[in-house]
């Protein structure tokens, strides 16, 4: 099998036991002990951790909890990781508790817990907490979820890869001039470069709408994650004319987190709610505004932006004809009735582009053949 | 063998106004289909598109806009020619269906079966182009209302505009395929014309083909000729 590792363009791992690699990563930090005496694990600093991790085979097979082989990758590349948005920290400020070889006294890293870093608008400690509390109470969050079963919700680590900065073309061409601006008084380069890439990338579209679509088809267009959350997959978005120019290319266009979490109207992609939230931007109330901010239907009516789904799934469409009697829930019957004529709609078509096609055409193969058979009988 | 040759004698089929409203009607409908379908298009096709899909995706919407108000004007402008110019009234009466388009349609279904000996005689518009010329006003109406309507699509409930959208699709692919099926096969790959009946270029049919395809208005146009020999010229229009 072929394996994509970062740094690498490609490595062959033959396809065995699990322990095998279980086993070389062993005799990896077996070779590293028997080379570095404890006390410089002891240390910090990234260097140490490196004489190991910077090893590209490093890494194991191991079983989830749900008994399926998972390929663990150890392997830090460290061009890449310096690169990276968290380029500037330390192995430990994040991995805590990895004193002891082999590391069994890890911890998982925690995004809320406060930085080694000064943020400059406050001069405090920075922190991922805010946010990570604002998750919490999100639809994706422990507490903001009505899921029985927390334990498939999103953690920041589904969403948000430690990427390095890609600047666009257009983009890096700037940074070179502008940056010596930078220069002029901040001396330290590689502090100005980091401080002006992260601004143009904050400031830049950051993730292309395919990017954003695909993010979020990971968990909402999986039929089991989805039934499990009792929520319909949103293979509907597909027909949409949002979708199509997406795939077209357009990377303007609204994606998911457009209307689901705007930040030009004060929200974001961590406090995302449901539709039965008052303040939800895709609540009924709220969504002529969502539909018509900056740059989209600006025109948009209130009869636009409500009254039916934006990206009813097929599957949700069909179960909703198969629903005969009608309920006390007059949303309900409306999407009911909705669909029904929708698929009265395509129905009508489909008879009628049969009956037609099918009676032209066959009308001509007649015309085709008495014509053949008249010229063989020396007619015209 | 050419069926219409220079040296037979011709009749008058589509008037210039008429040549001018098909080839507007033509070019525009090709270019709506054409982008039009863009929109139904795989993502494995579009992604062969590359970088140039977005200013395609743009052009695709400007495209399909300029070539809908062309051709709804053309079919405004229709409606004005057969209500109000002469040769348009001509044009309407010879194509409202009559009862005889009944019994000329079976009867032609019973020749082309071999169950009858003679075609029946048709006139000025057969059977098959009356339905087709009403097919357009219905598919029009259609077409043009619902697009309208996606077009203003910020005034409109969203369910309306789902309505408008599976309307749209669907007599957009009626009208496409009917095209392909009935008109294109009628004007190009249809035995007596083929390769293609010039009439939407030089207006004119030629006697073989009135003969063949039209006997009971080329006898009409014959007998009107005798009547009247001062007007009996080559290229005489039917009853223009």
């Amino acid at each position: 099998m072929r394996l994509q590792l970062p740094g690498r363009k490609s490595a062959t791992i033959p396809r065995m036991h699990g322990n095998f690699w279980s086993c070389l990563s062993g005799v990896a930090v077996a070779a590293a002990i028997a080379l570095f005496p404890s006390p410089v694990f002891a240390s910090e600093g990234q260097d140490t951790c490196l004489m190991c991790h910077k090893y590209p085979g490093l890494g194991r097979y191991e079983v989830d909890a749900n008994k399926r082989v998972v390929k663990r990758v150890f392997y830090v590349n460290e061009d890449l990781h310096k690169a990276s948005y968290h380029g500037k920290l330390n192995c430990s400020d994040c991995h805590e508790g990895v004193d002891k070889i082999p590391h069994t006294d890890a911890k998982k890293v925690d995004c809320g817990k406060s930085c080694h870093v000064i943020e400059p608008s406050t001069g405090k400690v920075f922190s991922h907490k805010a946010i990570v509390e604002d998750l919490k109470k999100s639809t994706h969050g422990v507490e903001g979820s009505r899921a029985k079963n927390k334990d498939d919700l999103p953690a920041c680590r589904d969403c948000h890869a430690n990427k390095p900065y890609q600047l666009g073309f257009q983009g890096q061409t700037k940074s070179m001039a502008f940056l010596q601006v930078c220069h002029q008084c901040h001396e330290e380069q590689a502090w100005a470069e980091r401080f002006f890439r992260h601004v143009n990338y904050r400031a830049s579209i950051r993730r292309p709408s395919a990017e954003v679509v695909k993010l979020c088809s990971k968990c909402h267009a999986n039929p089991g994650v989805m039934a499990r959350h009792k929520l319909d997959v949103i293979a509907g978005f597909q027909d949409t004319y949002h979708a199509k120019a997406i795939q077209y290319g357009d990377v303007e266009v609204a994606n998911c987190l457009n209307c689901h979490a705007p930040y030009a109207l004060g929200f974001s992609p961590h406090r995302i709610t449901s539709k039965r939230n008052k303040n939800s931007p895709t609540n009924a109330d709220n969504k002529r505004a969502t539909c018509s901010q900056s740059g989209c239907h600006i025109e948009a009516t209130k009869a636009f932006a409500t009254g039916s789904k934006v990206h009813i799934s097929p599957v949700k469409a069909a179960s909703l004809m198969e629903e005969a009697e009608e309920s006390a829930d007059v949303a309900r019957n409306r999407e009911v009735f909705q669909a029904r004529i929708l698929h009265w709609i395509k129905l009508f078509y489909q008879i009628l582009i049969a009956a037609v096609i099918g009676g032209l055409g066959g009308h001509r193969l007649l015309d085709l053949y008495a014509t053949h058979r008249d010229s063989k009988k020396g007619g015209h | 063998m050419s069926r219409h040759g220079k040296s037979e004698k011709a009749f008058v089929r589509l008037t210039k106004s008429e040549r001018v409203q098909h080839v507007i009607m033509f070019v525009s409908t090709t270019l709506l289909i054409i982008t039009g379908f863009m929109l139904m298009g795989e993502k494995s096709a579009i992604d062969l598109l590359g970088a140039a899909g977005k200013s395609i995706f743009y052009w695709r919407g400007i495209v399909h806009r300029i070539a809908a108000a062309a051709v709804t004007a053309v079919c405004f402008y229709h409606l004005y020619y057969v209500m109000f110019k002469a040769d348009g009234k001509s044009w309407l009466r010879d194509m409202l269906p009559k009862p005889k388009d009944l019994v000329d349609a079976y009867q032609n279904v019973m020749y082309m079966l071999g169950l009858r000996k003679i075609r029946p005689k048709l006139d000025r518009f057969t059977y098959l182009e009356k339905l087709e010329y009403f097919s357009v006003y219905f598919g029009m109406f259609i077409v043009i209302s619902t697009g309208a309507m996606m077009w203003t699509q910020s005034y409109w409930p969203k369910f309306y505009l789902d309505v408008a959208d599976a309307l749209h699709l669907g007599e957009a692919t009626l009208a496409a395929l009917a095209i392909i099926v009935g008109h294109v096969f009628a004007v190009h790959y249809n035995p007596h014309v083929y390769p293609m009946n010039r009439a939407f270029i030089d207006g004119k049919i030629s006697e073989t083909l009135m003969k063949e395809e039209h006997s009971l208005w080329y006898e009409r146009i014959i007998a009107e000729e005798r009547s009247k020999p001062a007007n009996g010229a080559e290229g005489g229009r039917g009853n223009a």
